[in-house]
C-alpha cells in the first residue's frame, strides 16, 4: 500500500471515530447545563432528575472522546511530521491554545460536575455544568480554526527555506474562513443533540415509562432540532458554503458534480457522477439554482471540473456523494422537526405513536450528516493539505512505513471496536435504566472513608 | 524567549509528572495496596474527579511542545512511532477502565477493570521512565536530526534503569496520595518499607551511573548534584514522614522529591531537546523552536493560560476536597 494512502486512511479513520463523540458532548452539554442550573436555581426535583440522567450520558460520551482524542494531537507528529515541522508555528497555536483553555476547563469542571453533587455548593455544580459547555465549545473552536487554516490558509509568510512563519496570530483566530464553518459544525452537533434527546424522550413514552420525563425531553429535543436543522442550513450552511465558492471553486464542482462550466448552472438533487464520461448520469435537477445559490444570480457562470487541471480535483465521487448524503438527511430533518412540532402545537404528538417511532428510529442520522459533511470538508480538500500551499503528499512522515501504519490502523481498529461496543453497552444500559435508577455511575460511596 | 519557552515547557512536565505521577502510581500499586474489593473501590474512587484533569497535562504539553519546538515536536513522534503508538493504546485503554469499573456493580467486572488498570498504569510509568532515560542518555541522530537506531537501542540498561526508579518513585508517590486521602487505608507497612527502601537504592544508583556517563560540568552539573541531594533527603523524609504518620507532609515530601528529580534531569537536558549520541550534533531548544516573535506570542499566551489553569486547578481541587473532610467528622462524631 502507498504510504499516502496508508497515512490518510489511519487520520481518516481515528478522526471520524472520535468526531462521534465530541458531536454528542457539544450537543448534549447545554442540556446538561440548562438541567443542572434549573436545578440549582429551582431546587425543582424533576429537573435535578433529568440533570443526572443527561449527565451520565454525557459523562460516557466525554470519556471515550477523551481516550480517542488523544491519538489524534499526537498523529500530527507520528505520521504528518513533514507538515508538521513546515507548519507547526501556525498549526501547534491553536492546538496548544486547544489543551490549555479548552481541555483543562472541561475535564476539571466534569470532576465537579460528575462527583461534586453532594460535595459543593447547588451553586457552584451549575456553574461546573456551564464550564464543562463552554470548554467543549471552546475546544471544537480551536479545532475548526486549526482546519479553516488548512481550507484557506491566512496570517503567514513562507521562508526562504519554505518553513511557514507566523504573522499574525489574530487573523488565524479570526479566519474569516473559521466563522461560518463553525458555526455550522456547532449547529449540526445541536441537531444531533436535539434528535437524541426527543429520540430518548420518544423512547420512554412508546415503552409507557418515565412519561412525564419522556414528554419534556420530546418537546426540549424538537424545539432544539427544529432551531438548529433551520441554522444549519441558513445561514451556516449557506454562508459556509459560500466561502467555498470564493476560495475553493473546484471543491464546489465537485460537491455539485458539475464537469462543464455553466452561466445556468442546475442544483443537481440526485445522480451519480461518471468519471469517465465527466457527466452526471441520471440527473434530476433543478434548472439555474447552482448559479443563484453561489452568485446570487440566476445566469452566473459556475466553474466546472474541466476548467481546473485534472491533478487538481478532489476525489469526485466521495465529495459528491458525502455532499449530497448531508444535504439530503439535513432536509429530511428540517421535515421531521416541523412535522413533530406541528403535530405538538396542536397536542397529537404525544398519541402519534409513528412519528415517536420515527423520532427514536431516526437518532443516528444526524451523526451520519455530520460526518458526511467533515468528509465534504476534507476529502474536497484533495490534494492540498493546507490548500493551494502544500501537498497532502509531502506532509507524512518519511521515516514511517506503509507497513507500520498499516499494523497500528488495524491496532486503532480493533481497540476502538471494543470501545464502541462499550460506548453503546453503557449508553443504552443508562437509557434503560431510566431517571429513577441508581446506577453505580458516579462512586461517590466511598466519600466517608476520605480525609483531606 | 526559547529558554522561557524550555522553562514553561518543564514546568509543564513537572506538574504532569506530579499530579498524574500519583494516580498513574495508585493504579502501579492497586493489587499490592489491598485484596479486597471495596478497598480498591475506594483507591480508584479517590483519583476519579481528578485524573482526567491530571492527564490534560500530557496532552496540555504535548500540544505546547508542537508549538514551542515544531520541529522536536515532528522528529520526536515520527522517530519513536511505535513505541508512541504503544504509549497511546495503553492511555486510552487506561481511560477506559478507570470510567468503566463504576457502572456495573459486579464483581467480576471490577476485578477485570483493576487489572486493566494497574498493568497499564505500571507500563505507562515504566516506558515514561524509559523515554526520560534515553534522552538523558543521548539518540543516535542522522544529519538531518531523524532517529535511526533499532527499538532494541531504547531498551539499553541506562534507559531501563530509569523507567524501574520511575515507576518505583511514582508508585510510592501513589501510595503516599492514598494514605493521605483514605482514612481505612490497609496498613501494608512491610510492603511500603521495601518500596520505599527500593527507591532509595534505585535513586543513589542513577544519580551515580548518570554523573558518571554525561559529562557535563559547570553551573548545570551544579544544579543537577544539589537538586539530586535535595531528592534524595526528600525520599529519605517520605519513609520518616509516613513513620510518624504525617501523611500530608509525607506526600509533600514525595512531591518535593519528583521536583527535584526531574529538575536534576532537566539541567542534565538543558539546552538539547534531543540530544546526540552519534556524532551528528542533537537538536537545541534554539534550533528547534519558530522565528522570535511568534515565539514570544504564543509563550505570553501559554504563560497566561499556564497561571489560569493552575488557579482554577487548585481551586476546584479544594472545594472537592474541603467537603470530604467535613463529612468525614460528621462521619466520625455520628460514630461516636
Amino acid at each position: 500500500m502507498d504510504t499516502v494512502v496508508a497515512d490518510r486512511l489511519q487520520f481518516a479513520f481515528t478522526v471520524m471515530f472520535h468526531y462521534l463523540f465530541p458531536i454528542g458532548t457539544m450537543g448534549l452539554a447545554p442540556f446538561v447545563a440548562w438541567y443542572t442550573v434549573k436545578a440549582a436555581r429551582t431546587g425543582d426535583a424533576d429537573a435535578a432528575k433529568s440533570a443526572r440522567f443527561w449527565t451520565k450520558i454525557f459523562a460516557v460520551n466525554f470519556a471515550a472522546g477523551v481516550v480517542t482524542g488523544i491519538p489524534m494531537e499526537f498523529q500530527f507528529g507520528t505520521n504528518w511530521a513533514a507538515f508538521s515541522a513546515r507548519t507547526g508555528e501556525v498549526i501547534g497555536q491553536p492546538l496548544a491554545m486547544e489543551g490549555l483553555f479548552a481541555f483543562f476547563l472541561e475535564s476539571i469542571f466534569l470532576g465537579v460536575l460528575l462527583y461534586g453533587h453532594e460535595r459543593v455548593a447547588p451553586a457552584f455544580h451549575a456553574l461546573s455544568a456551564v464550564m464543562v459547555c463552554l470548554g467543549s465549545w471552546l475546544s471544537g473552536y480551536f479545532i475548526v480554526v486549526t482546519d479553516a487554516w488548512m481550507q484557506h490558509p491566512v496570517g503567514y509568510a513562507v521562508a526562504h527555506d519554505g518553513t511557514v512563519t507566523l504573522t499574525s496570530l489574530g487573523a488565524v483566530l479570526m479566519n474569516p474562513f473559521a466563522l461560518w464553518q463553525y458555526a455550522h459544525v456547532l449547529s449540526g452537533a445541536l441537531v444531533t443533540g436535539g434528535f437524541i434527546v426527543a429520540g430518548v424522550g420518544a423512547f420512554y413514552l412508546l415503552s409507557r415509562r418515565d412519561e412525564a420525563f419522556g414528554r419534556a425531553f420530546v418537546r426540549a429535543g424538537i424545539l432544539t432540532a427544529l432551531v438548529f436543522s433551520a441554522v444549519s442550513v441558513f445561514p451556516t450552511g449557506d454562508r459556509n458554503g459560500a466561502d467555498v465558492t470564493a476560495y475553493q471553486p473546484v471543491k464546489l464542482a465537485a460537491m455539485e458534480g458539475l464537469f462543464e462550466s455553466r452561466h445556468d448552472a442546475p442544483l443537481d438533487i440526485i445522480g451519480m457522477p461518471d468519471l469517465k464520461h465527466k457527466k452526471l448520469m441520471d440527473p434530476v435537477a433543478v434548472p439555474d439554482l447552482l448559479s443563484f445559490l453561489a452568485y446570487g444570480n440566476f445566469r452566473a457562470n459556475v466553474n466546472g471540473l474541466s476548467a481546473y487541471a485534472r491533478e487538481l480535483w478532489p476525489p469526485v465521487e466521495l465529495t459528491y456523494y458525502a455532499y449530497h448524503i448531508m444535504v439530503g438527511l439535513g432536509t429530511i430533518f428540517i421535515a421531521i422537526a416541523v412535522l413533530a412540532s406541528l403535530l405538538l402545537v396542536t397536542s397529537r404528538l404525544f398519541g402519534a405513536k409513528p412519528v415517536l417511532w420515527l423520532l427514536m428510529l431516526a437518532m443516528p442520522f444526524p451523526y451520519i450528516a455530520n460526518e458526511a459533511g467533515w468528509v465534504v470538508s476534507e476529502v474536497g480538500r484533495q490534494p492540498w493539505i493546507v490548500y493551494g500551499l502544500m501537498r497532502t503528499s509531502t506532509g507524512i512522515s518519511t521515516n514511517v512505513n506503509a507497513g507500520e501504519t498499516l499494523f497500528t490502523l488495524i491496532g486503532f481498529a480493533g481497540m476502538y471496536f471494543l470501545l464502541g461496543f462499550l460506548f453503546l453497552f453503557l449508553t443504552l444500559r443508562e437509557i434503560g435504566a431510566g431517571l429513577d435508577s441508581h446506577t453505580p455511575d458516579t462512586p461517590a460511596p466511598s466519600a466517608p472513608a476520605l480525609v483531606s | 524567549m526559547s529558554n522561557v519557552a524550555f522553562a514553561l515547557l518543564a514546568a509543564m512536565v513537572v506538574t504532569y509528572a506530579l499530579l498524574d505521577g500519583y494516580d498513574l502510581g495508585v493504579g502501579a500499586i492497586l493489587h499490592l495496596f489491598s485484596r479486597s474489593d471495596t478497598e480498591r473501590s475506594d483507591a480508584t474512587a479517590s483519583i476519579g474527579p481528578f485524573w482526567s484533569g491530571n492527564e490534560v497535562w500530557l496532552i496540555a504539553a504535548g500540544g505546547v511542545l508542537f508549538a514551542f519546538f515544531p520541529r522536536a515536536y515532528a522528529a520526536l513522534f515520527s522517530g519513536f512511532y511505535l513505541p508512541f503508538m504503544v504509549l497511546l493504546w495503553l492511555l486510552i485503554f487506561r481511560g477506559i477502565a478507570l470510567e468503566l469499573r463504576g457502572h456495573l456493580a459486579s464483581r467480576l467486572w471490577h476485578d477485570f477493570w483493576d487489572w486493566a488498570f494497574s498493568l497499564s498504569s505500571a507500563a505507562l510509568a515504566l516506558i515514561l521512565g524509559v523515554a526520560l532515560g534515553n534522552l538523558l542518555h543521548g539518540l543516535p541522530l542522522d544529519a538531518q536530526g531523524n532517529f535511526v537506531g533499532s527499538f532494541a537501542l531504547l531498551l539499553n540498561p541506562y534507559a531501563l534503569g530509569v523507567g524501574v526508579f520511575a515507576l518505583v518513585v511514582l508508585a510510592q508517590h501513589g501510595w503516599c496520595y492514598l494514605r493521605m486521602r483514605l482514612r481505612d487505608a490497609p496498613e501494608n507497612a512491610n510492603a511500603f518499607r521495601g518500596l520505599w527502601l527500593l527507591s532509595i537504592v534505585l535513586d543513589l544508583a542513577v544519580t551515580a551511573w548518570t554523573v558518571a556517563t554525561h559529562p557535563i560540568a559547570g553551573p548545570r552539573l551544579a544544579i543537577a548534584g544539589v537538586l539530586g541531594f535535595v531528592a534524595l533527603l526528600a525520599l529519605v523524609a517520605v519513609g520518616v514522614m509516613q513513620r510518624q504518620r504525617r501523611t500530608v507532609a509525607a506526600f509533600a515530601a514525595s512531591s518535593a522529591g519528583i521536583v527535584s528529580l526531574l529538575g536534576a534531569a532537566v539541567a542534565t537536558l538543558y539546552p538539547y531537546l534531543i540530544p546526540s549520541s552519534s556524532g551528528y550534533p542533537g537538536l537545541t531548544i534554539f534550533e528547534a523552536s519558530p522565528s522570535s516573535g511568534a515565539l514570544a506570542g504564543i509563550v505570553a499566551i501559554v504563560a497566561i493560560g499556564l497561571i489560569v489553569v493552575y488557579s482554577y486547578q487548585i481551586a476546584v481541587t479544594r472545594r472537592l476536597l474541603a467537603h470530604c473532610s467535613e463529612q468525614t467528622l460528621v462521619q466520625v462524631k455520628q460514630s461516636e
